[in-house]
């Protein structure tokens, strides 16, 4: 008989495992593996954005115009999606959108998402004034109506840039997570692994972010995913009305240009593909959100 | 009693709430980067001519002074009159109200109804294809922008098929010409434009009130009461009746969100199909910065979303007995 001496696992070594429990459990969804596959197909399309200028000048997304060709032109071997009204390349324009798709919702889920983490840490473990202050400032911005809220600045200042978009689109997201994040707060708060961190004199900084935090990640990775999708449809929406940047090429702007030009009920080769590539991504991101769903809370998983 | 004073806390909220939207409808057209004046008056007027226009508009008073005006004219149901037009705003906003309340109050009832009843079969045919495939549809639908859907839906069935008119609300030769056209023609016009805006409205915001509902139902019926009403020997729809009664609170929350939401909804679904209603309206007058219209007219949709969130609320109460306010 031997006797097997089991060496402490580290840090790493524990994270590891658990990133690899986590995936396993995540594959057996299902759901979330259909999510990461569309995911991974809109990923190659945004990195192979990169390529049609390249190739040619006339492939540039948002300039390039072919020089033989005025106006739209149905699908052919050089224009794999046919030209736009200026003659500019549909699919190139797509690969574009698929860039800033991932750009625009990635950036509004990471700034809501901390932000309503933030809030929810804080008036969960804080409680009192600071809590019913962050509370009353949430619902007031649930009890508003943030598309429209947008489309008005958006009309006084003339038109803005993408990153006010996304700053936008954030600010207007974040109270619905936050409420949830709160909640779980308000219960971990009570466990006793908290009370003994604090009697052996932990600050509150590091109870928050230490103990808390760690324990509402699951969570926030859902609604980042969830946000994510928001932000797509959101921005797409925007742009579809006119009130989007200009200056970016996104699908909601193509879907913008199709209709504002009249070619809603002409070129269909112009609008669908746009609105099909919001919907599988948005779907995407979706699914991610579901799968993870599934994993935080068992009781939803198939018996 | 305690319902009373619950209406009444919640209508000072909403009042306060409506003060806020104000204050910001104020504090945004502040940010504005040029002179109002400026945009409607021809560029050679005279200085002389300028001034006269900031005076009558009030331009010429402090920012606070302006502030307390805008309020008091905001109370009293005044928002000025339209650049464009030079029509009362208030009587636009009433011409215009009535055609949007039609659209979305029958849209988010029926979209209710529908994901309310096949969210709850579907949570309980767990497993089956019947969720499957309605979960896999719903997501998908839910996944759509829905100005495209309806973009897509009047190709197809508007302009290919000629079934439903390409938009609008009302037909000329029924309305204007037809001086014999009865109730029921108007009606049955009314009704034939609703159709394609309300099935894409339906179409695109039940799935997510069938998700949901699906999920809660799914964890309720992992409650402990469930397994009790089971052991009693209740029959399966009794089982599902009670389920189904404590579901229907964040169903309510769920109703809530989704008021508020229909205001930007309308502003998509009405420019799209012409709908003659007020998020047209608003999308118009921002575009062609018809600021008088676009502050009415958002103060007026903040206050009936409000009313609409405030019947919610007290439903919400109603529906459950362990909160009495």
């Amino acid at each position: 008989m031997s006797i097997v001496m089991h060496k402490p696992k580290t840090k790493w070594q524990k994270r590891k495992e658990m990133i690899q429990n986590t995936w396993k459990l995540f594959k057996e969804t299902k759901v979330g593996l259909v999510g990461v596959s569309i995911l991974i197909i809109f990923l190659v399309m945004a990195f192979a954005s990169f390529i049609p200028p390249i190739l040619d000048e006339m492939y540039i997304p948002l300039y390039g115009s072919d020089p033989d060709i005025i106006g739209v032109t149905t699908p052919s071997l050089r224009h794999p999606l046919g030209t736009d009204f200026a003659g500019r390349d549909i699919f190139s324009q797509l690969l574009e959108g698929a860039k800033w798709a991932f750009i625009i919702g990635i950036s509004a889920a990471v700034c809501s998402v901390v932000l309503s983490v933030v809030v929810g840490l804080i008036s969960g473990y804080y409680g009192g004034v600071v809590d019913s202050l962050l509370q009353r400032t949430a619902e007031t911005i649930m009890a508003l109506p943030g598309f429209a809220v947008v489309v008005v600045v958006g009309s006084i200042l003339r038109g803005i840039g993408i990153w006010s978009i996304v700053i936008l689109i954030s600010l207007f997201a974040w109270p619905y997570a936050s409420k949830v994040i709160r909640a779980q707060v308000l219960s971990l708060r009570e466990r006793p692994y908290i009370e003994s961190a604090r009697v052996s004199g932990a600050s509150n900084f590091r109870i928050i972010f230490r103990h808390i935090a760690p324990n509402v990640l699951p969570l926030t990775f859902l609604y980042m995913a969830f946000s994510v999708a928001n932000a797509i449809l959101v921005e797409a929406a925007l742009s579809f009305l006119g009130m989007g940047d200009p200056n970016i090429v996104s699908w909601g702007m193509m879907i913008h240009w199709c209709f504002q030009t009249g070619h809603t009920y002409t070129a269909p080769f112009w609008l669908v593909p746009p609105g099909l590539s919001i919907s599988l991504l948005s779907l995407g991101f979706y699914l991610i959100g579901i799968g993870t769903e599934q994993i935080i809370n068992p009781r939803l998983r198939k018996r | 009693m305690p319902m009373l004073k619950y209406v009444a806390k919640r209508s000072i909220e909403i009042v306060i709430t409506l003060f806020i939207i104000a204050t910001l409808t104020f504090a945004l057209f502040r940010l504005m980067p040029s002179d109002p004046a400026g945009l409607i008056l021809d560029p050679r007027s005279t200085p002389a001519e300028t001034a006269r226009i900031r005076e009558l508009w009030g331009l010429d008073k402090s920012t606070a002074e302006q502030y307390l005006v805008f309020l008091r004219n905001m109370v009293r149901g005044e928002f000025g009159t339209s650049f464009f037009s030079n029509d009362d705003v208030y009587d636009i906003i009433k011409e215009r109200l009535p055609a949007t309340l039609l659209l979305f109050t029958t849209m988010i009832l029926l979209s209710f109804s529908v994901g309310v009843y096949v969210g709850r079969l579907i949570a309980w045919k767990r497993g089956s294809k019947l969720e499957y495939g309605s979960t896999v549809v719903g997501m998908l639908l839910y996944s759509m922008p829905f100005f495209w859907i309806a973009l897509l839906a009047i190709w197809i069935f508007s302009y290919k098929m000629g079934l439903f008119p390409l938009g609008g609300m009302k037909s000329p030769e029924v309305w204007d010409y037809a001086a014999h056209s009865g109730v029921f023609a108007k009606a049955l016009d009314i009704g034939h434009h609703l159709i394609l805006p309300l099935a894409v409205g339906v179409v695109t915001f039940f799935p997510g009130v069938m998700l949901m509902m699906k999920t809660v139902m799914i964890e309720t019926l992992g409650e402990d009461y469930i397994t009790t009403a089971r052991a009693k020997g209740l029959s399966e729809r009794r089982v599902r009746d009670e389920a189904a009664s404590t579901v229907m609170l964040p169903m309510v929350t769920d109703l809530t969100l989704s008021l508020v939401w229909s205001f930007s909804g309308s502003i998509i679904i009405e420019s799209v199909f012409s709908w003659p209603g007020l998020g047209a309206k608003f999308l118009e007058a921002a575009v062609n910065y018809d600021y008088p219209v676009v502050q009415g007219a958002f103060v007026i949709m903040g206050a009936v979303l409000l009313v609409a969130i405030l019947v919610t609320d007290i439903l919400y109460a109603y529906l459950d007995p362990r909160i009495r306010y």
